[in-house]
């Protein structure tokens, strides 16, 4: 399974703040963004940083693998 | 002595940080501090409450780094942060950073940084309450 993690304003978008999807063989993080953006396209337009296993990541070709955790996350505003 | 980068709800003292702070080392010869504290207008409103939300583990390790680099690149003796993850009202501490070093120019220089940093790349995020409904705060340069 893959853990899919939002925040913020993407999680009060997407009106959860987690959900899983089963991990298939060959699965790269453009096909989960693909796939969830067309469920939550408002959610995934204020989607400024992507994080996996807690490091961010630029390379939406990233392969992934079984149990990773995948965070979409709108711009910080901490501090 | 507490972790010198921590994520927490309670408030936190300055005095404490300052105190364990200054025991790591007598070489130390300046501290600059930045406090963030919460205000009661923002945008043109009022605001009554903010509050945060984190990606903990993430922003914990993140300001772990940002703790390491900025000892590295300004050559400090030591420094600290701490974020508060809760929700505040109007006057309340957020976040605290203390940079020490050996001379005030690296210490300022560092907790400048430090806070600019910490902005762009902590996955932190706060959300203001006002009478007016609630919104999630856009970044401010």
């Amino acid at each position: 399974m893959i853990r899919i993690l939002f925040f913020g304003p993407v999680a009060d978008r997407v009106q959860q703040r987690e959900m899983q999807i089963e991990f298939v063989d060959g699965m790269t993080l453009h096909d989960v963004i693909v796939h969830l953006g067309m469920q939550h396209p408002g959610a995934f337009s204020i989607v400024s940083f992507i994080a996996v296993n807690q490091n961010q990541v630029h390379d939406k070709q990233m392969a992934l693998h079984d149990n990773d955790e995948i965070a979409f996350m709108a711009k910080f505003s901490g501090g | 002595m507490s972790e010198p980068v921590r994520i927490q709800q309670a408030d936190f003292s300055q005095d404490a940080e300052i105190a364990a702070l200054k025991s790591s080392s007598k070489r130390i010869g300046g501290i600059a501090t930045f406090l963030g504290c919460a205000r009661d207008f923002s945008e043109g409103r009022d605001v009554s409450e903010i509050s945060f939300e984190a990606y903990g583990s993430m922003a914990l390790a993140e300001m772990n780094k940002l703790r390491n680099e900025a000892i590295a690149k300004f050559s400090l003796l030591d420094a600290r942060i701490v974020h508060r993850v809760t929700t505040v009202r109007a006057g309340d501490n957020i976040v605290f950073i203390a940079a020490a070093a050996e001379h005030r120019a690296a210490a300022f220089d560092a907790c400048r940084w430090l806070i600019d940093e910490l902005k762009q790349r902590v996955p932190i995020w706060k959300k203001e309450i006002t009478p007016q409904g609630e919104a999630w705060v856009t970044p401010h340069p």
